[in-house]
C-alpha cells in the first residue's frame, strides 16, 4: 500500500510542479499589476504608519477624528486615485464580462482567479491602510509557518519596494488625470474599493490558513519532494528573477485555486459545476447590485458633503461586515470541508487535483483566444506605463511558449482524467503492480468459488429432478353464446326493448293477483290454562287436549242456570217497576181484593191464545212456591193454526205476573199435571187419552214453533217426551186422573247399588219417578231419565222423544190399585180410585181417595200396611168421591180429605177412623179444594162448589171455620196456596182459578199467615184430646 | 417458501387497483402488460422470495365473447417451485398474470 501511495505522491509533485508552472504563467500577469498595487499600498504603509491606524479606526468612526481630516483627506486622495486604477480594471472586467457572455462559464472561472488575485491585492493594501500591525503580524506568521515564504519574503520586499517606485509614479499620473473626477465618483470607488476589501480579506485569510496548513502538510509528508521542486523553482528563479517570487506566490495562488477549485467540486458534487459557476455570477451580480445600490446612495448622500458621506460609508460598513460574517460562516463550512478534504488528504487530493486538471483542461482549450482577449484588455490599462507594458509582453510570451507545450502534454493527460472520473478505481486498481495480485487474487478465488459452486451442483443436481408433473389451466374462458353476448351489448346502449303485435285485437290479458295469505288462529277465553292461544299448527293437537281436558271443566249446565236465574230476576224487578208506573193494575187488583186477604193482583191470563178455554188444574211447584202451572183446555169454538185442538199449560211467576214465563202444549186434553220434585224444569202432565207428557223447560226455545200473536214471539213448546210410543201393555188406557212425583231422596238406604247414577244429581237433582193413575186403578210408575247425548235427528227407539230431547220416561213398574187396595167385600162395589197422594215422609206409602169414600192405603212395594182404609166415622159403604187429600205439610202423619158430600175428614195414618170430622161445614157443597196453611199448621182453606172460600183455624175453633169468603162474580174452579214455609213474612198466596179463565192470586191477610208461637205444640195437644 | 396464497394476493390486489376501470384499446395494452409485469415482479420481491427466481406472465385481451383457454406446463421440480395466478375480469377485457417461482439452489 505505502509503495501505491508514495508512487502516487510522486505523480502528484509532478503534476502540482507542471501546473504550478502553468498557474504562474497564467496569473503572472495579474500578479505583476497586483504587485505593482501592493507597491503602492506598501508604500503608503510605510509612509504612514499612524495614519493607517487611525485610518482603520477611522473606517469605522471617521467623523470622531476631526484633527487629522487634512491628513485624511490627503489620503484618502491618494487612495481614490489609485483604486480609480483598479476601477479601471475592474470596469474593463466588466466590459469583457458583457464581450464574452457565450464563454462566460470558463472565463468566470479564469477570472474568479483573476479576481481574486486583484481582491487579493487590494485585500493586502486594505490591510496596509487599516492594519498595518496586522499585516505585520500576519507576514510575522507566514514567515513562521512556511520557510519559502520567508525566504521570498524579502526579495520581495524589494520587489515591492522597486513595485512601488514604478507605481509611485504611474499613480502620480493617474491621480493627474483623474483629478477632474467628481468628489462623487471618488466616493463611490472608494465604497466599491472598500466593499471589495472587505470581502477579499476574508478570503485571504482564509487561504492564508489554507496554505499554512498545505504548506506544512507538504514540508512534513514530502519535505524533499516540495524541496527539489522548489529548488526547481529556485532555479527557475535564476533564470527569470524576480519572477520566481511571483512563481512562489502563483504557487500560492494555485493552491488557492485549487482550493476554490476544490470548493467548487463540493458543490458541484451534486449539481455540477454549472451550478457552481451560476452561483456564482448569482453572487457577482449580488454584487453589483449592491454596488448600485451603494451608489445610488451616496448619490443621495453626496450633497451632504464628506462627513455624511463617511457616515453613510460606516453604515454600509456595518452592513458589509453582517455580509462578511455571512460570507464567513459560508466559508468557515467551507474551511470544514476543505479541512476534512485535507484529512484525507492522501485519497482525495489527488483526485482534486486531477479533476482540476480536467476543468483546467477546458480552460486551456479556450486560453489561447482567452488570453489574447485578457491581453487585450490588459493592455489598455497596463500601456499606461511602459514598464508594465514590457513584462506584459514578455509574460504573453512566455505564457504561449509554455502554453503549447502544456497542451500537449495537457491532452495526453486529457483522455485520463475522462477515464478517472468513470472507473476511478478501476484506473487505480489497473496501473500498479499491487493491482495485478489483486487480480490475481481474484481470478484465484473465483478460481476456487467456480469449483465449489461446481461441487454444490454436483451434489445437488442428482438430489432435484425435474419434471412435467403438473400442466396448470391458467384460465379457461367459455364462449359466450349470441343471445348473451347481444344482451350484454344491449345493456350497454341506452337502449329499450318493446315489442308490436299487429294483430291488436288478440291482445291477452292476465291479472295475477298475490293470493290471500290465510292464517289460522284460536284463542280460549277464560284463559283457563296456560295455553290460551294458538295457531294452525297446534290445532290438531289442541283439538284433542280441549276433549281431554277442557270439555269437563265447562260447567255449561251452570251457566245456564245462572242465566236462566239471572234472567227471571231481572224480569221481574222489570216487571215491578212496570206495576209500579201502570195503575191500572192496582185498581184492578183492589177491585178484586177480598175480605180474607190485604191485597190480590191478577195473572194476566188476557193473552190471544188464552183466550177462551176454561183453567182445568192449578199446581205450584214444591220447591219453588213462586212458580205456578196453570191448565187451560180446549176452547169451546174451533182454533185456526197452530194451536188448534189443543191444550195449553202456562208456567207462571207470580212476581212477573204480566205473561206467563213458558207456554207449553199439547195435543189432548190435559186432566192433571205436576212439577219435578226438586226444580222446576220438567213439568209432567197427564191427558184425557191416557199418555203422560214430560215438558223439558231447558231446552232451547228455537226447538219449538213460534208464533207471532200481538207483536209478541210466543214459544209453543211442544212435549220432550210423550208415552205414547210406548207399548199398550204398560201404558194407560184410560184418561190419567193423577200424576205425582215420588221423590226418592229420602230413601237412599234402598237406592244401594245405584250410586252410579248419581251423576244425574248435577242435572236435576236427585233422581225420582213420576206416579201416574188413571181411571181404572192402574197405577204405573215412571223413571225419569236425562239422557246424555242429545240426537237431533231423533231416537228410533224411543218414538215419544222430541228430536233434541233430553229427557225420557221409563216404565218402571205397574200396579192393580183396585185388587190389591180393596177387599174382597169392598171390591164388589166396584171402587174408582180418584186420586192419589204419596206421603211425603215416606214415598213408598201412598194413599189413593175412591168414590165410595173410603182411602186406601198400600206401599209402592205391595208391603201389609195397617190401616189398609181409612173410613168414615160413619159405618157403611156410601158413594162419596173424595175429592182432595192434602197431608200436613208440618211432619206429622195427618192428612185432609174433602168429599163431594160437603164432609171433611181429618185422618192420622196410624188410624182407620178420622181424629175429626166435619160434616156440614159446607152445607152440604161438595168440597173442590182443600189445602194446609203452608205457614201456620192449624189453618187450612177450604173450596167448594159453590166459589166460597172457608178458613179453618183449629186453635181456634175446631168445629166451624173461622173465616168464609164468596167469590162474588164467578165460579172459582180450583184453588193452590202459594207461600214459603220456610219464611216468616206473612205472605200466604191464594191462587184461584176463575172458570173464564182468569187467575186472581189473593194475600191471605196476616192472621192466618203468620205463625204463632207454639202453635204445633196447641195443636197436638188439642188432637190428642180429640182422640 | 413461494406462498401461493400470498403472492395471488398481490397480483390480485395490483391488478385490481391498475385494471379497474380500463378499457380494452389496443395500442395502449402492450405498454400497460409490460408496466403490470414491472410492478407485479417488484412487488413480488418486495415480498422477499430472496432465493427465487421470478417470471412474471401477463396476458390481457380483449372480452369479444370468444373462447379462451390458456395453460401453463413447468418443467421444474415441483418441491420447491411453484406459482400462483390471478384472473381479472372486466366487461372488457380479461387479464391473467401467472407468476413463476423457481428456486435458487
Amino acid at each position: 500500500m505505502w509503495m501505491a501511495i508514495t508512487e502516487e505522491w510522486s505523480a502528484v509533485n509532478k503534476e502540482i510542479t507542471r501546473k504550478d508552472l502553468t498557474e504562474t504563467l497564467k496569473t503572472s500577469g495579474v500578479e505583476t499589476k497586483r504587485a505593482a498595487e501592493q507597491v503602492t499600498s506598501a508604500d503608503q504603509g510605510v509612509r504612514r504608519p499612524g495614519q493607517a491606524l487611525t485610518l482603520s479606526g477611522g473606517w469605522l468612526s471617521a467623523a470622531s477624528q476631526p484633527d487629522s481630516q487634512n491628513e485624511d483627506q490627503k489620503h484618502r486622495e491618494k487612495t481614490f486615485q489609485k483604486e480609480k486604477s483598479v476601477h479601471d480594471i475592474d470596469t474593463h472586467k466588466h466590459e469583457h464580462k458583457d464581450r464574452g457572455k457565450s464563454k462566460e462559464r470558463m472565463r468566470e472561472r479564469f477570472k474568479s482567479g483573476e479576481r481574486d488575485g486583484d481582491k487579493m491585492r487590494e485585500r493586502e493594501r486594505g490591510k496596509e491602510h487599516q492594519r498595518e500591525g496586522d499585516r505585520e503580524r500576519y507576514q510575522d506568521k507566514l514567515q513562521e509557518s512556511s520557510l519559502e515564504k520567508e525566504r521570498y519574503h524579502v526579495p520581495k520586499d524589494k520587489d515591492r519596494e522597486s513595485n512601488r517606485e514604478r507605481d509611485k509614479k504611474h499613480k502620480r499620473h493617474e491621480i493627474k488625470q483623474i483629478d477632474t473626477q467628481t468628489n462623487l465618483k471618488s466616493f463611490e470607488e472608494r465604497d466599491k474599493e472598500h466593499h471589495r476589501r472587505r470581502e477579499s480579506r476574508h478570503h485571504l485569510e482564509e487561504e492564508k490558513t489554507r496554505s499554512e496548513e498545505r504548506e506544512r502538510r507538504h514540508t512534513e509528508k514530502k519535505d524533499k519532494d516540495t524541496k527539489k521542486s522548489i529548488d526547481k523553482f529556485l532555479a527557475y528563479k535564476a533564470e527569470e528573477g524576480e519572477r520566481v517570487y511571483k512563481l512562489q506566490k502563483d504557487r500560492e495562488l494555485d493552491k488557492e485555486g485549487e482550493r476554490r477549485h476544490r470548493e467548487k467540486k463540493e458543490y458541484s458534487v451534486g449539481p455540477g459545476k454549472e451550478r457552481f459557476s451560476k452561483e456564482r455570477s448569482h453572487k457577482r451580480y449580488e454584487k453589483e447590485e449592491e454596488e448600485k445600490h451603494k451608489l445610488k446612495r451616496s448619490k443621495e448622500g453626496s450633497s451632504h458633503g464628506d462627513r455624511e458621506g463617511t457616515v453613510r460609508d460606516k453604515g454600509k460598513l456595518i452592513e458589509k461586515e453582517e455580509r462578511d460574517t455571512r460570507q464567513e460562516e459560508v466559508k468557515d463550512t467551507r474551511i470544514y470541508n476543505s479541512d476534512t478534504g485535507f484529512d484525507n488528504f492522501s485519497a482525495n487530493y489527488e483526485d482534486d487535483f486531477e479533476d482540476y486538471e480536467d476543468d483546467f483542461d477546458d480552460d486551456e482549450d479556450k486560453s489561447g483566444e482567452e488570453r489574447g482577449a485578457e491581453e487585450n484588455l490588459r493592455e489598455i490599462p497596463f500601456s499606461r506605463t511602459s514598464e508594465i507594458e514590457e513584462i506584459q509582453r514578455a509574460i504573453s510570451a512566455e505564457n504561449d511558449r509554455i502554453c503549447t507545450s502544456l497542451s500537449k502534454k495537457i491532452e495526453n493527460v486529457k483522455k485520463e482524467p475522462i477515464m478517472e472520473r468513470q472507473y476511478p478505481s478501476v484506473r487505480n486498481s489497473s496501473c500498479g503492480i499491487f493491482m495485478d495480485f489483486q487480480m490475481a487474487n481474484q481470478r484465484q478465488s473465483s478460481r476456487s468459488m467456480a469449483s465449489k459452486q461446481k461441487k454444490r451442483s454436483s451434489e445437488l443436481l442428482p438430489l432435484i429432478d425435474l419434471d412435467f408433473s403438473v400442466s396448470f389451466s391458467l384460465l379457461d374462458l367459455p364462449p359466450v353464446n349470441e343471445y348473451d353476448m347481444y344482451i350484454r351489448n344491449f345493456g350497454k346502449m341506452n337502449t329499450k326493448q318493446a315489442y308490436v303485435q299487429c294483430n291488436e285485437d288478440n291482445l291477452e290479458r292476465d291479472i295475477q293477483t298475490e293470493e290471500v295469505e290465510t292464517l289460522e288462529k284460536w284463542t280460549q277465553h277464560p284463559g283457563e290454562s296456560a295455553l290460551v292461544s294458538g295457531g294452525e299448527e297446534h290445532f290438531n293437537r289442541i283439538l284433542l287436549w280441549t276433549y281431554a281436558s277442557l270439555t269437563p271443566k265447562i260447567d255449561s249446565q251452570r251457566l245456564a242456570n245462572f242465566l236462566r236465574s239471572a234472567c227471571q230476576v231481572i224480569a221481574v224487578l222489570l216487571e215491578e217497576d212496570q206495576v209500579a208506573t201502570q195503575p191500572r193494575w192496582k185498581l184492578r187488583s183492589r177491585q178484586t181484593s177480598l175480605s180474607i186477604s190485604d191485597s190480590c193482583f191478577q195473572l194476566n191470563t188476557n193473552q190471544p191464545f188464552l183466550h177462551d178455554r176454561k183453567i182445568s188444574c192449578l199446581c205450584v211447584s214444591q220447591v219453588q212456591r213462586q212458580t205456578l202451572l196453570s191448565v187451560h183446555g180446549l176452547p169451546e169454538k174451533a182454533g185456526v193454526g197452530l194451536l188448534h185442538r189443543k191444550s195449553i199449560i202456562c208456567v207462571w211467576n207470580i212476581w212477573q205476573p204480566s205473561s206467563p214465563q213458558k207456554v207449553l202444549i199439547c195435543d189432548s186434553e190435559v186432566i192433571c199435571c205436576c212439577f219435578s220434585p226438586n226444580k222446576t224444569t220438567l213439568v209432567f202432565a197427564g191427558t184425557i187419552d191416557g199418555s203422560l207428557l214430560v215438558w223439558d223447560l231447558r231446552e232451547d226455545s228455537r226447538m219449538h214453533p213460534h208464533m207471532m200473536i200481538s207483536e209478541t214471539d210466543w214459544t209453543f213448546r211442544v212435549p220432550t217426551f210423550s208415552t205414547d210410543g210406548i207399548l199398550n201393555s204398560v201404558n194407560h188406557t184410560s184418561p190419567i186422573l193423577a200424576v205425582e212425583p215420588v221423590s226418592t231422596s229420602l230413601n237412599t238406604d234402598q237406592n244401594y247399588g245405584l250410586s252410579s247414577l248419581s251423576y244425574q244429581e248435577e242435572m236435576s237433582g236427585p233422581p225420582f219417578q213420576i206416579a201416574s193413575m188413571d181411571e181404572n186403578g192402574i197405577l204405573n210408575m215412571w223413571v225419569v231419565v236425562e239422557l246424555q247425548k242429545v240426537d237431533l235427528a231423533g231416537s228410533q227407539t224411543d218414538l215419544g222423544l222430541i228430536p233434541g230431547g233430553k229427557v225420557k220416561l221409563v216404565h218402571s213398574s205397574a200396579m192393580e190399585l183396585n185388587n190389591s187396595l180393596f177387599p174382597k167385600d169392598v171390591r164388589q162395589r166396584m171402587p174408582q180410585t180418584l186420586t192419589i197422594k204419596f206421603l211425603s215422609s215416606n214415598p213408598n206409602h201412598f194413599i189413593v181417595g175412591t168414590n165410595i169414600g173410603l182411602v186406601g192405603h198400600s206401599t209402592r212395594h205391595d208391603l201389609k200396611v195397617l190401616p189398609k182404609l181409612f173410613r168414615p166415622q160413619e159405618s157403611g159403604l156410601r158413594s162419596i168421591s173424595i175429592n182432595t187429600i192434602d197431608f200436613f205439610p208440618f211432619g206429622k202423619p195427618l192428612f185432609l180429605v174433602g168429599c163431594s158430600d160437603g164432609s171433611i175428614r181429618l185422618h192420622q195414618m196410624t188410624s182407620e177412623y178420622p181424629l175429626m170430622q166435619w160434616n156440614d161445614s159446607t152445607n152440604g157443597q161438595p168440597v173442590i179444594a182443600l189445602q194446609w196453611a203452608l205457614t201456620r199448621p192449624s189453618v187450612f182453606f177450604v173450596l167448594d162448589a159453590s166459589s166460597n172460600i172457608y178458613i179453618w183455624d183449629l186453635l181456634e175453633n175446631d168445629l166451624l171455620p173461622v173465616a168464609k169468603q164468596t167469590i162474588p162474580s164467578e165460579n172459582v174452579v180450583t184453588m193452590a196456596l202459594l207461600g214459603e214455609p220456610e219464611k216468616t213474612n206473612g205472605l200466604l198466596g191464594l191462587a184461584l182459578a176463575k172458570e173464564s179463565g182468569e187467575i186472581d192470586i189473593q194475600y191471605v191477610k196476616e192472621k192466618w199467615a203468620l205463625p204463632q208461637p207454639g202453635e204445633s205444640e196447641k195443636l197436638h195437644l188439642l188432637l190428642l184430646q180429640s182422640f | 417458501r413461494f406462498k401461493s396464497s400470498t403472492v395471488k394476493e398481490c397480483i390480485h390486489a395490483i391488478l385490481k387497483e391498475k385494471l379497474a376501470n380500463v378499457q380494452y384499446i389496443p395500442e395502449e395494452m402492450p405498454q400497460l402488460t409490460e408496466s403490470l409485469s414491472e410492478t407485479i415482479k417488484d412487488r413480488l420481491k418486495e415480498e422477499g422470495f430472496d432465493r427465487y427466481k421470478m417470471v412474471v406472465q401477463v396476458v390481457i385481451g380483449e372480452q369479444r365473447g370468444e373462447g379462451v383457454n390458456m395453460a401453463a406446463r413447468c418443467f421444474w421440480d415441483a418441491d420447491t417451485d411453484s406459482y400462483a395466478h390471478d384472473v381479472f375480469m372486466n366487461d372488457s377485457l380479461f387479464c391473467v398474470v401467472a407468476a413463476f417461482g423457481c428456486f435458487y439452489y
